[in-house]
């Protein structure tokens, strides 16, 4: 009940791209904690609600940055009237009323900050509150999955092997054109073949990948790009405000990410 | 000519372009200027593409680019052998169309790129040039009508089986027939002096394989060869990939005195044919350089100041929080309640109940590594490859030391596995100063690139610091190589192993790469630690931003 808002009435949208729902699957069988890996804007976020709306479970979700101390996510005393009381944070909601809890762009959070899911990813399956002194025991459903983007060229933010080493991972990436263009034709409402043209525009984009731009465009922004041609926009300037632009601030890039655009309508 | 695009100016832009549309970078080089410019088509092979150094529009260019792109996606050449220039030429008429229309299938604007081109009319003229010109406009354009028994019959022929697009033989094939058709018509052709139309078509001349290929057209004259670091690169490589063909020179050393010279390490070296380390196999000699007066060359104030910024930003615009402090600008809800908690006990509450946010240092050391061999004499810019290299690492030094960043700075080159030449120009422990910088501007290009023993040695070195991140930024014109090494992968190997060997470490190594082989490089450091910098003038700006990005 306490996760009552957490729950995910409807199907979330998902195509899947390989065998990843049976996998995950087999994952939460087992409650193993899980790792999706894999670019900007690729299906993530969408795959990880649409696998807590199939397995019927409530889905925490956290947003990690470098100020998520470890009380953010575990909770707090508050102080009342009476005296002080202990507010759980997501993770121990999660943990003790049986949810998924996803934790993404983890590697955004501090080292000290992801230790704490340490005791929760082996045989333990227990989260220590040292401030209440207290054990809470996982409850059957609870699930731990984490997200990260490895294309970031930070020495900095690369997650401990520690920590890496307590997962099983999915690997993901922007989907075959064919599957693409279903995925942007679906999200934006345009017809199957101006999907096509879109994906196609992505992969131009990404052609440029190390040539000079450090991600192509995401299947998340070509979605955009045909949302705002279902708006009516016309198609090239459509993907030049969802793509082009803010992909690149470099002008000869911009110049040829726009002609190479216009090749594909 | 004075109104046009000069290739120079939009290469970059090009080069962008055809790499989006086909995912293929072929270098692009000028053309030698002879004769009327108008009369020129660019020409094709594996390596290269040549177009004319001045045209008269940008889409020009890209119709150009995206034909020739369509050809390297669509096309295999064939042997020209025995065959008569007439066929080779109809043949190739249908080629141009079979893979434009290919393209067109996949990328359907390009109609609108090259349609523009196609403007010749129906006409009564019966001379093979002007029949060629409009069947290229009748197979590239269904709707056109020529009127022409011959170039309708082509149109005919090719708009019948669309199917059959994605078959070269398709070309071979009805371009067999209509020069047998154009044979007995008598039409009189100069071959050698035909004209391929329109102009953004290439000369064929990559779409057949010639016994003796026509002499690519030398351009030892062109005055921008003198400022294209990459040519050389495409063209010379072989000279980086083996051994150098010439021994080193017995040049003096650039060094103030002997004693500056000392070895300082024994390094081994991986042998990846019998999968062992050769303990002890190279000799790391430390030799300081010696000091000269920095370059004159005038400082861009603009780009200092800017890069002072980003790394000032980057080393000390990271947040912390501090809990528990006695004033700040905000409360600290922990310490709130048990101070509260403890006063409703009737304990004297700690006032300590402010958090604030304070700009803290990083626990980081880099170790900037430049390669000094020989390559790195090849011109780049206004100077030499080196010359860049010693102003992005004199920027970055000077940025890193006013922020506080802990940083060392060498150099590198080898003349054998006996003398590996470790230049130190600033290590952790010294400023940098006037003496630093004069050490920097004593570097000079020579020898070769033994990049194993060098990474080892910067491990050694930045294993002893006591920081939780070290990085090792390498930076190099080409790939590992030297004189005693007639294997290329042997180097390569061992700098693999060694990069691994430092990653175990627990030290970063990243390479920024300024020409050689990316295949290599990527061997080499693993492919997300490898940025490569595709216009070596660009160096002094970026690197910089590499390291902020790096380490932020």
């Amino acid at each position: 009940m306490a996760l009552q808002s957490y729950r995910i009435e409807r199907e979330p949208y998902y195509r899947p791209t390989g065998d990843e729902i049976a996998l995950f699957e087999a994952a939460h069988a087992d409650r193993m904690p899980v790792m999706l890996k894999g670019p900007t804007g690729c299906g993530k976020t969408r795959f990880i609600e649409h696998m807590a709306w199939r397995l019927g479970r409530p889905l925490v979700t956290v947003a990690c940055n470098e100020d998520l101390t470890a009380s953010d996510l575990v909770g707090r005393h508050l102080l009342e009237t009476q005296g002080t009381v202990w507010q759980d944070g997501p993770l121990t909601l999660a943990v003790r009323h049986g949810a998924l809890c996803y934790l993404d762009e983890i590697v955004e959070a501090r080292a000290d900050t992801t230790v704490v899911i340490h005791p929760l990813t082996d045989e333990r399956r227990a989260l220590p509150l040292d401030k209440r002194n207290e054990l809470v025991a996982a409850h059957p459903d609870f699930q731990l999955v984490v997200a990260y983007n490895p294309g970031y060229q930070s020495v900095a933010k690369d997650l401990k092997e520690s920590t890496k080493q307590r997962f099983a991972a999915l690997e993901f990436g922007y989907p075959a054109a064919g599957i693409e263009a279903d995925i942007v034709a679906h999200e934006s409402g345009i017809e199957p073949a101006l999907a096509r043209r879109v994906v196609a525009v992505g992969e131009r984009s990404r052609n440029l990948r190390g040539r000079g731009l450090e991600e192509g465009a995401s299947t998340r922004m070509l979605i955009h790009a045909g949302r705002l041609i279902a708006r009516g926009v016309a198609p090239e300037a459509a993907c030049r405000m969802a793509v082009v632009l803010p992909l690149t601030d470099d002008p000869d890039l911009r110049d040829a990410l726009a002609a190479a655009v216009g090749a594909c309508f | 000519m004075e109104s046009g695009v000069a290739l120079a100016d939009a290469e970059r832009r090009l080069k962008a372009y055809v790499a989006a549309l086909w995912g293929i970078d072929p270098p692009l080089r000028p053309l030698p200027q002879d004769g009327d410019p108008a009369a020129m088509r660019p020409r094709f092979d594996d390596a290269l593409v040549r177009l004319p150094a001045v045209w008269p529009g940008m889409d020009l260019y890209r119709a150009a680019l995206a034909h020739v792109g369509a050809h390297r996606m669509f096309s295999r050449p064939w042997p020209a052998r025995g065959l008569k220039p007439l066929l080779i030429l109809v043949v190739s008429l249908f080629e141009d169309a079979r893979v434009e229309h290919l393209a067109m299938r996949r990328l359907p604007g390009l109609r609108r790129l090259w349609a523009p081109f196609h403007r010749t009319e129906p006409s009564a003229s019966l001379m093979a040039a002007d029949l060629m010109e409009r069947m290229a406009r009748a197979l590239f354009d269904p709707a056109y009508r020529d009127g022409n028994a011959w170039v309708d019959k082509g149109q005919r022929l090719f708009f019948e089986r669309p199917d059959r697009w994605d078959d070269p033989d398709f070309s071979l094939m009805l371009g067999g027939t209509l020069a047998g058709d154009l044979g007995k018509m008598r039409v009189q052709i100069n071959a050698r002096g035909h004209r391929v139309e329109p102009p953004y078509r290439d000369d064929n001349g990559g779409l057949w394989l010639h016994d003796t290929p026509p002499e690519p057209p030398r351009d030892v004259d062109d005055p921008l060869d003198a400022v294209r670091p990459d040519r050389i690169e495409a063209e010379q490589s072989d000279r980086r990939d083996g051994p150098p063909r010439s021994l080193p020179r017995p040049a003096p050393f650039a060094v103030a005195d002997a004693a500056a010279m000392q070895p300082v390490a024994r390094h081994p070296e991986w042998d990846h044919r019998i999968g062992l380390h050769r303990p002890d196999f190279v000799r790391v000699v430390e030799c300081v350089p010696e000091r000269r007066p920095m370059s004159d060359a005038p400082d861009d104030r603009r780009l200092t100041s800017r890069v002072h910024a980003l790394i000032r930003h980057a080393v000390v615009a990271r947040p912390e929080r501090l809990r528990r402090q006695r004033e700040g600008d905000r409360l600290d809800l922990d310490a709130c309640i048990a101070a509260a908690v403890a006063r409703c006990q009737g304990h004297a509450p700690d006032m300590q109940v402010y958090q604030r946010v304070r700009r803290r240092g990083r626990d980081l050391s880099a170790l900037l590594l430049l390669d000094a061999s020989q390559s790195t004499n090849d011109p780049a810019g206004d100077g030499t490859v080196l010359d860049l290299e010693r102003r992005s690492a004199d920027l970055l030094a000077g940025a890193l030391d006013a922020a506080g960043d802990r940083f060392a700075l060498a150099g590198f080159r080898s003349d054998g596995r006996e003398a590996v030449q470790w230049l130190p120009v600033k290590r952790f422990g010294d400023a940098y100063d006037e003496a630093a910088r004069g050490r920097l501007a004593g570097l000079d290009g020579r020898w070769s690139t033994r990049m194993g023993a060098a990474i080892r040695h910067a491990g050694s070195l930045l294993a002893g610091q006591p920081t939780l991140r070290r990085l090792l930024l390498l930076v190099t014109d080409g790939e590992p190589s030297d004189i005693d090494c007639p294997d290329p992968r042997h180097l390569v190997e061992d700098a693999r192993k060694a990069v691994q060997e430092l990653a175990g470490r627990g030290i970063d190594v990243v390479c920024v790469a300024l020409g050689g082989d990316p295949g290599t490089h990527h061997h080499i450091f693993g492919r997300r630690n490898v940025l490569a910098v595709d216009r070596v003038e660009r160096l002094p700006g970026l690197l910089p931003a590499i390291y902020a990005k790096l380490t932020g």
